[in-house]
């Protein structure tokens, strides 16, 4: 059984009365478990909107037939409540977003202990979770430090400790080196890539950046809504 | 800590609601302090007033004008009567203005109420008048007539230009006694006519004269029937019982109340809204955070738990200072009053406790609306926010 199965997802964005964006047109994506898969296309063609809607964030269209399908792990989410997603995105989803998305008030430490406080840890197990999470980016020695005290790369492995403080199935990264220079890429490059080889973590990134979809398994390459090459064929 | 924190992000606009809120609670301490007097006031004047009928004359002028003693004797035998006296009752100063009570002259012969006035008199120094002390000119004081003028056991005070010895001083009962002189009954009469109109003191004896007549019911009389009953049985007089007491004063003091409460309760709405504004404002600047915490895991309902709890720290913030502020004003007000004889607030634990409640509470209620949006906000457009 695959980690994600999705089937026939569509999204309409209304953006006005009459006009609308189709952002998917009927998209099917599988990601197998300890799989590291890139999605790759040029702007506009969905594919930040196929990480929001993989992610939980967004709703794909209903009434589409064949009807959609979203499948983690095997169980359909989207038949599920709102909170019942939610709680998938806290326990079996990770995030690593471009701008980082850290809470500017909160410490690192503090940052990936409020992950693990929402999949239900909370208190001094949550703090020590989210110290060795931050110890396993190298940044064990920075934890008290706020977002604003950290470097760009800095910032980003925070956000890498926070997605992986509870060994979520997978880790959903938008343009996660997109605000950073080539010695960061290639350093938060390495960092996904050794959690996917050590620990089997299945990653899907979104990026523009043909290096980080070299380093992937595979290239999922999208235009106009649809999926033009799940690449396959060099993943086999 | 956590909500601390984000408090303090805003410190200048915080500081404000805060202060928005304090001065709701402020106003709510003191104005209920100021009703919970007149409450105890108008209880107190209730509870002193016991089961009696009080005769006066129906010419009105608020029972101070004259009787003849001779409608005792005619009271005592009205059916239901089981003790009848003569009383004195009139204004020391009838220009004074004054809030609160106004002093009064109390004269009646020792012991004429054989024993039904069960009205607790404590003394805090001296002894009570009695029969020996007739023909005197001896005074007892209630508490707050003796702290206005200095008064000690010993010393004399003047009344209406007369000077009496002290011989006792009530403790506070903070209600009628405590700003009145009770005097010998003779003493009453002589300093009661001397302000009476020219034609009015010609008319009359002093000895012969009388505001009011104090009447106890027997067991198990009707009280209102008894009143109607001397009414028709003594020439032009009129009755105050308990009950109409209550109808006149206490309706009236009940609506003042209501509308010192209203005007505390009307400054924290204002409060309240201000709390409305800063938590829509704070949910506005932090729209990105909550699409973070929304897209790691965050559920709706821990979100509006968050902004509602730390609405409420607002309001438990600004009742508590209030409190304080209100605490402060009620204690210096009264002690300025209290030279002039006139404590002017009750702050009761009650008015305290739940004035701190109420802020918290009110602070909670401001922020589930601004904390509601903030949840409902879709989290991938709350991330793009800047």
């Amino acid at each position: 059984m695959a980690l994600l199965e999705a089937r026939n997802l569509h999204k309409t964005f209304r953006l006005g009365r009459t006009n609308t964006v189709h952002a998917l047109r009927g998209v099917d994506v599988t990601i197998e478990a300890g799989e590291m898969v890139a999605i790759m296309g040029p702007s506009g063609s969905g594919k930040s909107t196929l990480m929001h809607v993989l992610g939980l964030l967004h709703e794909p269209d209903r009434g589409t037939t064949p009807a959609p399908v979203l499948a983690i792990n095997g169980s359909d989410v989207l038949r599920q409540s709102d909170r019942a997603r939610t709680q998938i995105r806290a326990r079996e989803l990770g995030f690593v977003f471009q701008s980082y998305n850290l809470v500017p008030t909160l410490s690192a430490v503090e940052n990936v202990a409020l992950a693990a406080t929402y999949a239900g840890r909370g208190g001094r197990a949550g703090r020590n979770a989210a110290l060795d999470s931050l110890e396993l980016v190298g940044l064990a020695d920075r934890a008290a430090h706020r977002p604003n005290q950290l470097s760009g790369g800095e910032q980003q492995r925070v956000a890498i400790a926070r997605a992986l403080v509870n060994e979520p199935r997978l880790v959903l990264g938008d343009e996660p080196t997109g605000n950073l220079d080539s010695a960061r890429t290639a350093e938060v490059l390495g960092l996904l890539r050794r959690f996917n080889r050590e620990r089997g973590q299945s990653l899907l990134i979104v990026t523009h950046d043909p290096e980080v979809g070299a380093a992937c398994d595979r290239i999922i390459s999208m235009r106009d809504g649809l999926v033009l090459d799940a690449g396959l064929l060099r993943a086999a | 800590m956590m909500l601390a924190r984000n408090l303090a992000r805003r410190k200048l606009r915080t500081a404000l609601t805060i202060i928005g809120i304090t001065v709701g609670i402020w106003a709510l301490v003191v104005f209920g302090a100021l009703a919970s007097k007149i409450d105890l006031l108008v209880s107190g004047a209730h509870d002193y007033f016991g089961n009696k009928v009080v005769v006066s004359s129906a010419a009105g002028g608020g029972g101070m004008f004259p009787l003849s003693s001779a409608l005792v004797a005619r009271a005592q035998v009205v059916d239901g009567v089981d003790v009848a006296y003569g009383e004195i009752n009139t204004m020391v100063d009838h220009d004074a203005k004054q809030v609160g009570l106004p002093d009064e002259i109390v004269g009646l012969v020792a012991g004429s109420d054989r024993g039904r006035d069960t009205f607790p008199y404590r003394f805090a120094a001296g002894r009570p008048l009695g029969a020996s002390d007739a023909a005197t000119r001896n005074v007892v004081l209630g508490a707050d007539l003796a702290r206005k003028n200095g008064a000690a056991i010993g010393g004399t005070i003047r009344l209406r230009g007369v000077e009496f010895a002290i011989v006792g001083i009530l403790e506070p009962t903070l209600t009628l006694p405590d700003s009145q002189a009770f005097l010998p009954m003779a003493a009453a009469q002589d300093l009661y006519v001397i302000d009476l109109p020219e034609d009015v003191a010609k008319s009359i004896v002093p000895s012969d004269t009388i505001t009011h007549i104090v009447v106890y019911p027997t067991a198990g009389t009707d009280v209102e029937a008894l009143s109607a009953r001397l009414e028709a049985a003594l020439p032009s007089v009129t009755t105050l019982t308990a009950s109409e007491f209550d109808e006149t004063i206490g309706a009236t003091a009940n609506l003042l109340s209501a509308i010192i409460v209203g005007v505390g309760l009307i400054s924290l709405i204002v409060g309240g809204l201000s709390v409305v504004n800063t938590m829509a404002m704070s949910v506005n600047e932090r729209t990105r955070e909550i699409g973070i915490k929304r897209a790691i895991g965050g559920s709706r309902r821990r979100i509006v738990a968050e902004l509602v709890a730390e609405s409420g720290l607002i309001g438990l913030l600004g009742g508590l200072f209030g409190l304080g502020l209100g605490v402060l004003a009620v204690t210096l007000g009264n002690d300025a009053g209290r030279e002039s004889g006139t404590a002017l607030f009750t702050l009761t634990a009650t008015t305290a406790i739940s004035s701190v409640i109420f802020a918290t509470v009110l602070g909670m209620a401001a922020g589930i609306l601004p904390a509601t949006h903030a949840a409902r906000l879709d989290p991938v457009q709350a991330l793009r926010h800047e």
